[in-house]
């Protein structure tokens, strides 16, 4: 029989075109408003308010190079970075580890000591911001970098166990017994073959805690002051201008500043989210 | 090359005890099997031999020193797990190395053991190839080939053909023998397949909840089995068995009311007694113990009847063809000797 004519064209369901068009719909929704934000940008303060809304005009650099030109933002811009990729760095080291170590070992009571640990996440930030504020202060710690990062563990720390113990609970053991066997320790077989093998697991998971530590307002907003404030202070700062208003066009170009790095970031560490990095480990 | 002594040994989780006090003394070079069904503890033994699980009691010594408290990359074993359990980021060449690697064995030696294995098991072409681009077989060996290339002391192997298909699993068989044959390497191998057990071991340790229930050579065990779960368990087809008593005329007084002639065996009368023959001990004959056949299955070199004797379903094995078919009335007869008795309440051999 030729290939021709052993080729089908085989019917596509019903619920595929359903599927596609569910996810463009969400994506059309969770993607316009940033759209909307980062066109706002270019606007001039006119073309913002205009009725209706045109997505047509002349595209101006105004606003970010006066924002830009700014002596804070580009160093709150700085601020963010520190922050944010030192807490996720931290956190990852210290929940990977502790999210192997709920995963593997047997410990009497380890499930309700995770649940615990998950539970602590439940708590209001601004029960802790308070505490920490005061804690820093007798420190001597307010406005620092390190006590930002350590204040984002405590939240990352929770977040990085939990998704890495269930990364690590889809591995075969058999791995880690296998290089125990070949003449590792513990350690050495964790992270020797459990960490590459789990790379795509704690990138993906150090995607997720960077963003949630860039975008963190509440103890940026009590636990620094000039120093070591972060972009979105800024932004709290920029929106809740009681005496001109907000300064929309502002907004939207920190806004958009704020959103770059992180796409860039995300798009760079992507090739290295190998999907089936795992494959052929085990039976198949 | 080492013996493996197994003193006693216990294991209990939580309390809950799964390994109740086992003996078995495993002497160099032997290859012995562990074979039992799911849950009867073989792969609890041999990951305590191994040292992934603590021993509660007792003791387990390698090549005369107690490796009880000693980890797992100081006993100088090696082991193949049942899913392969392949470093997916690493080559096959450097999965067999891994372990030489770590024993900071010079390069240019840890490439003569390597290629060597490789030789030995025919992946010469495959060393370059990461696990996800090998079939099933192949990693199968490249599983073997990372415990060869080590040269340990006792090799341990927890159902490494299970997830093979037949085909695959009868070749892999042979050549796992072939290798046995060829390194002398004292070796432990769990299995649930008891023609595994029986093809590749010197000697069949029968394990039933937690505990051994025979321990010999292949034949010995097939021939004289201890106890009723040895019987059933090794054999395939499996053992027919037929329970009664031994009546005042020495005929087996079926439970269905019905009484067979029994060879002389010379048991008291009123014995609760099982009896078992294997398929193949039975012969057509012109006198005896009669079944109607309900199932004829030719395959060239012999034919399987399945018939029912006395109420109770049995399997013949004929060596040849036959022209009975189902509905048909046969005679089987049995040899004296061939006739294995249980006592029904002990399970145990009479």
């Amino acid at each position: 029989m030729s290939a021709a004519v052993s080729v089908r064209r085989r019917k596509v369901p019903v619920g595929h075109y359903v599927r596609v068009t569910s996810g463009v719909v969400a994506c059309l929704l969770f993607l316009f408003p940033v759209f909307w934000m980062v066109l706002t940008s270019f606007k001039m303060p006119r073309d913002i308010f205009t009725t209706p809304p045109t997505l047509f005009f002349t595209p101006t650099l105004e606003t970010y190079i006066s924002y830009m030109s700014r002596a804070d933002i580009p160093y709150r811009m700085l601020n963010t970075v520190i922050v944010a990729f030192g807490s996720a760095f931290i956190s990852i080291i210290a929940g990977s580890m502790a999210g192997y170590a709920l995963a593997r070992i047997r410990l009497r009571g380890a499930g309700m000591l995770g649940a615990l640990i998950l539970l602590s996440r439940g708590v209001p930030p601004i029960a802790l911001a308070v505490p920490m504020f005061l804690v820093a202060r007798s420190l001597g710690l307010t406005d620092k970098h390190i006590t930002l990062i350590l204040a984002y563990c405590t939240f990352l720390i929770p977040y990085v166990m939990w998704l890495m113990r269930g990364f690590f609970m889809a591995l075969p053991k058999e791995l880690e017994e296998s290089a125990m066997i070949d003449g590792c320790t513990r350690f050495g077989a964790f992270f020797r073959i459990i960490v590459p093998i789990s790379l795509p697991g704690i990138l993906s998971t150090m995607i997720f805690s960077v963003i949630l530590a860039w975008e963190e307002l509440l103890f940026a907003l009590v636990l620094t002051n000039r120093n070591a404030s972060t972009i979105p202070v800024s932004i709290a700062g920029i929106a809740g201008d009681s005496v001109n208003g907000a300064n929309w066009g502002a907004l939207t170009a920190v806004g958009t500043l704020t959103v770059v790095p992180v796409v860039i970031f995300a798009l760079l560490v992507q090739k290295w989210l190998i999907q089936g990095l795992a494959d052929g480990a085990t039976k198949g | 090359m080492s013996n493996v002594e197994i003193r006693d040994v216990r294991k209990a989780y939580a309390g809950h005890a799964v390994i109740h006090g086992i003996t078995i003394d495993i002497p160099d070079g032997e290859f012995v099997a562990l074979v039992g069904p799911s849950g009867c503890g073989k792969s609890t033994l041999l990951r305590m031999i191994a040292g992934l699980e603590e021993i509660t009691d007792g003791e387990i010594a390698i090549g005369g020193r107690v490796v009880n408290d000693v980890a797992p990359k100081d006993r100088d074993i090696a082991m193949v797990f049942q899913n392969y359990a392949l470093y997916p980021h690493k080559s096959v060449r450097e999965n067999m190395g891994f372990a030489l690697r770590m024993r900071r064995t010079p390069k240019a030696e840890i490439d003569t053991r390597v290629n060597e294995a490789a030789r030995i098991l025919g992946l010469e072409a495959l060393l370059d190839r990461k696990p996800r681009a090998l079939s099933g077989g192949q990693r199968q060996r490249v599983a073997m080939g990372r415990a060869i290339v080590r040269n340990p002391n006792v090799f341990l192997f927890d159902e490494p053909l299970s997830n093979l298909d037949a085909k695959l699993r009868g070749e892999m068989r042979s050549e796992l023998k072939e290798l046995h044959q060829r390194l002398g390497t004292t070796t432990v191998y769990v299995t649930h397949d008891q023609i595994e057990a029986m093809t590749l071991a010197d000697r069949v340790v029968v394990m039933n909840g937690g505990r051994v229930e025979q321990s010999g050579p292949p034949l010995e065990l097939y021939d004289r089995p201890h106890s009723l779960f040895v019987a059933a368990f090794i054999g395939s087809p499996p053992m027919n068995f037929l329970e009664g008593k031994i009546d005042a005329a020495g005929k087996l007084a079926l439970d269905t009311g019905e009484a067979l002639d029994l060879p002389a065996l010379g048991h008291p009368a009123g014995t609760a007694v099982t009896i078992g023959v294997r398929p193949e001990h039975f012969a057509l004959a012109d006198k005896g113990w009669p079944a109607t056949v309900s199932v004829v299955e030719p395959t060239g070199s012999e034919t399987q009847i399945t018939a029912r004797l006395a109420g109770r379903v049995i399997r013949v094995l004929i060596r040849g063809r036959t022209d009975v078919g189902p509905g048909d009335t046969i005679h089987l007869h049995a040899d004296p000797k061939d006739v294995h008795v249980f006592d029904t309440l002990t399970g145990k051999r009479i």
